[in-house]
């Protein structure tokens, strides 16, 4: 064989292959999501119920083992397992912006086997991608904790409340400076809700994890920020970072104020955490699970965890759930213009 | 601080801690050497195992993970011509070189020596200036980072071999590649085509595999079939540099773990900038750079003293700030989370024995990997032996696995078979795929902080750059450095004319 027809032998091998790979993983999305059928109920209400459950749980997950919602995921499992009487298994599914979790989950058999393990990226993330999967693929089981999200500037700065922010912004519109998430993340969507309801104007600089937004305000480059509590908590203890006012009443930390102390009630912001089941999972078994869930707030281990990242316990399931995300899913279009 | 110096120390020579470190680093060689598992990954992958640990032996196993999969990426990219790890990708170039020129021995053991020696550096410096060297994280804002990337990528012209234009397409077409995914700032999709992995963007481990190994193997499966064998037709010398070659080198090991040090400290930066710009720097600034590329020992001793120099700076902003700046730290933040023990800057005062456990533990790390890398090595060098078809096989195998396990995603095989071709292309027109890779990583920092920096300054670009002193001077030398290259490039093809038409 000659060189040349080595070459092409090998690039015509490499594009097969590639053609494989890409038809199959096109496939999925080309098949339109059935539209959930009310069959499977009937089927799964003649189990007797007191058999949920009789293995292990399958909770799926958006993002990699290790990371911080693993991490809680695994904890609170623990926690669960107990009440439950089987164990929670955690899967990772990175990757996609979630839509590999979130597919796999929704077309998942609803028998309560399978359940979904979420944040609010199950509402941004479908809506900038624009995604064929959403939270409304889902049944509610249980929202368990609000992620605290607060106002920080550096110890120095003369800002020292949430009205004194207003006034500033106020006075100098768009001059002051504040570190945000990325569109459609829930600190830009805060920062726009307190904005339109206060009636001034900052601006928001766009940063991808709360990280490298506190090391630049850390540094003076920006006037301040907004972001969740757990990932400045340590330099604030420092004393390095100050909190001006938060979103969310935290309930260990009274003294600082929240928007609505500061005469803005409406802003309504809410970084949840919690579990989904797929559409069709009976009511039953999804009231079994959400009970366990309930039950492990108290647990005195799992309490600790919860307590020492500052996470605010705010158990919602059913409707009141579904009620939640859909005015989050309205608020976050509303930013974003989607 | 000598207080808790003296705790640390006593904190890592007991034997479950001193066991601890060797374990690690020789799992974090061995996962460095595999390509397709770089040190993030092989650190995940022990990350189940020590959450039932000690959070102090946890942390310094995982920094052992660290220091030895920064080496082991260097051993095949000697051997093989294929970065075991993202960070060695410059490694190729001269280590490569030196291999096919006999010179095995002293490749493979200059890596040995200046990762070794950069890793020390580093450990060091986190002792003496742990604290205060977190203020070069703090420094830098949006336009400081974004002057830095720019400086960064005008080395892309030194990359071109022959021709600085081909270097600067390469550059582009990497920046392009940089925009596909989740746009940040403006929170749209870009460039993805309607596939959901593709909102992600490219991921930089089947990127690279692709671009290197991937092509790598298709180039000698191509020599395979055309009848070659791999055995070298020149004598491999395998045997230990000589002092004097050592010590020859020991400058440039220091100039490299110097900007290995600076640069890893700063978040999102790390030890594949570290290595690209150290690099690039040593090529400009040394006497003979026509030498690099063409198995200059130097070549070897800078990118590897940088991304060891990385591994201790990537420490600063995790502990003294609470904030990891890579991928690597993530999974040591977590590793300490688990036990309920917060980084930042409290640590310092409330457990100073984590923190400067941690550092001594690294200092021990990096004499350790002298040793086992010797062992790694002598082991390693017998790839050679090996029949060159069963070799191919079973490193494509091996990046496939490993870019899958990286990601759990088959998207990411097919980006690496796709890079894999792309690289192919790129190598039949002779444009330098080290360039692209560089125009990736460097191209999305230069992007998203071009537009942080111009949101703060309300869209004024002067204002923007040219507020801070930092800044200005690099954007200066940026700006030097690339009407210095198009000049040579110039008057280069200028001459090759003149000679053409002569």
């Amino acid at each position: 064989m000659s060189t040349k027809m080595r070459t092409y032998l090998v690039i015509f091998m490499t594009f097969v292959l590639l053609v494989t790979i890409g038809t199959g993983c096109a496939a999925p999305k080309e098949t339109p999501q059935p539209a959930p059928t009310p069959a499977p109920a009937p089927v799964a209400a003649e189990t007797p119920k007191p058999t949920y459950p009789e293995k292990e749980v399958e909770v799926v997950y958006h993002s990699s083992a290790g990371s911080g919602g693993d991490i809680f995921l695994r904890t609170m499992g623990k926690a669960v397992d107990k009440n439950l009487g089987k164990a929670w298994v955690v899967n990772n599914m990175p990757g996609a912006s979630g839509a590999n979790a979130w597919n796999y989950s929704a077309k998942a058999k609803p028998d309560g086997y399978t359940l979904l393990g979420i944040s609010s990226t199950i509402i941004t993330s479908p809506i900038l991608n624009e995604m064929p999967v959403s939270y409304k693929d889902f049944e509610p089981v249980a929202m368990m904790f609000t992620d605290p999200m607060v106002l920080f500037v550096p110890a120095d700065s003369k800002l020292t409340s949430i009205k004194d922010l207003v006034d500033t912004a106020k006075a100098k519109p768009g001059k002051v400076k504040f570190a945000g998430g990325t569109p459609g993340e829930l600190g830009f969507v805060a920062g726009r809700e307190l904005m339109k309801a206060a009636g001034f104007e900052i601006a928001l600089v766009p940063f991808e994890g709360g990280g490298d937004a506190a090391v630049t305000v850390l540094g003076g480059h920006l006037d301040g920020g907004i972001g969740e509590y757990a990932e400045i908590a340590s330099n604030v203890e420092a004393g390095k970072l100050r909190i001006i006012g938060s979103f969310n009443k935290m309930p260990l930390s009274p003294d600082i104020q929240t928007v609505a102390e500061a005469g803005y009630p409406e802003v309504k912001v809410e970084k949840l955490r919690g579990v989904l089941a797929p559409k069709g999972t009976p009511k039953e078994v999804i009231d079994i699970i959400a009970e366990a869930m309930k039950k492990a707030l108290d647990d005195p281990d799992f309490k600790k965890y919860y307590e020492a990242g500052n996470l605010i316990p705010s158990f919602k399931a059913g409707d009141d759930f579904r009620k939640l995300m859909d005015e989050q899913d309205a608020q976050i279009r509303a930013a974003v213009g989607k | 601080m000598l207080d808790s110096l003296i705790t640390g120390l006593s904190t890592v020579l007991q034997w479950e801690s001193l066991l601890a470190i060797i374990f690690g680093v020789a799992w974090g060689t061995l996962g460095g050497m595999i390509p397709g598992i770089n040190a993030t990954i092989a650190m995940a992958l022990l990350l189940p195992f020590t959450w039932s640990m000690d959070p102090v032996i946890a942390i310094m196993m995982l920094g052992g993970v660290y220091c030895g999969g920064e080496y082991g990426g260097s051993i095949p990219a000697v051997l093989i011509g294929t970065p075991g790890t993202n960070a060695a990708a410059c490694t190729v170039y001269d280590g490569y070189e030196l291999h096919k020129q006999g010179k095995t021995g002293l490749g493979l053991y200059t890596s040995l020596n200046s990762s070794v020696i950069g890793g020390i550096f580093s450990a060091i410096c986190l002792i003496l200036v742990a604290v205060p060297l977190a203020g070069v994280a703090l420094a830098f804002g949006p336009a400081e980072y974004f002057a830095l990337a720019f400086l960064g990528l005008s080395m892309i012209c030194s990359l071109g071999e022959k021709n600085v234009f081909k270097g600067i397409l390469a550059g582009f077409f990497g920046i392009l590649l940089a925009t596909v995914g989740f746009d940040p700032i403006a929170g749209v999709p870009r460039f993805t085509f309607g596939f959901m992995s593709m909102t992600e963007g490219f991921n930089m481990v089947p990127l690279m595999m692709g671009l290197y190994a991937i092509s790598e193997m298709f180039k000698q499966a191509q020599e395979v079939m055309a009848g070659e064998t791999f055995n070298l037709k020149v004598k491999t010398d395998t045997t230990f540099p000589k002092w004097s070659e050592i010590k020859r080198l020991f400058p440039f090991n220091i100039f490299g773990s110097i900007i290995g040090v600076i640069v890893g400290v700063m978040p999102g930066a790390g030890a594949t900038v570290a290595s690209f710009l150290g690099y690039s720097w040593a090529k400009r600034l040394s006497k003979n750079p026509d030498s690099f590329g063409k198995g200059n020992p130097a070549g070897v001793a800078v990118p590897e003293s940088a991304n060891n120099g990385a591994t201790g700076g990537a420490m600063v902003p995790l502990l003294a700030l609470g904030i990891p700046g890579s991928n690597s730290t993530a999974i040591m933040l977590s590793a300490l989370m688990i036990h309920n023990v917060t980084p930042g800057p409290m640590l310092f005062t409330k457990s100073p024995e984590i923190p400067y456990s941690l550092f001594v533990s690294m200092l021990f790390a990096n004499i350790f990997m002298f040793f086992v890398g010797y062992l790694f090595i002598k082991f390693a060098i017998k790839v050679t032996s090996i029949s060159k078809q069963a070799l191919v096989a079973v490193i494509i195998a091996l990046v496939f696995t490993g870019v899958y396990a990286y990601s759990l995603e088959i998207f990411s095989v097919a980006v690496a078979l796709a890079f894999g071709l792309i690289g192919m292309i790129l190598r039949r027109f002779e444009i330098p795929h080290t360039a692209s890779v560089l125009g990736f990583v460097l191209g999305f920092i230069m992007e998203a902080n071009l537009r942080r920096a111009l949101i703060v300054s309300e869209g004024s670009m002067g204002g923007a750059f040219f507020n801070s002193t930092l800044s200005s001077i690099l954007l200066i030398a940026a700006f030097a450095s690339i009407a210095l290259s198009i000049a040579r490039g110039v008057i280069s093809s200028r001459k090759s004319k003149t000679s053409a038409a002569a």
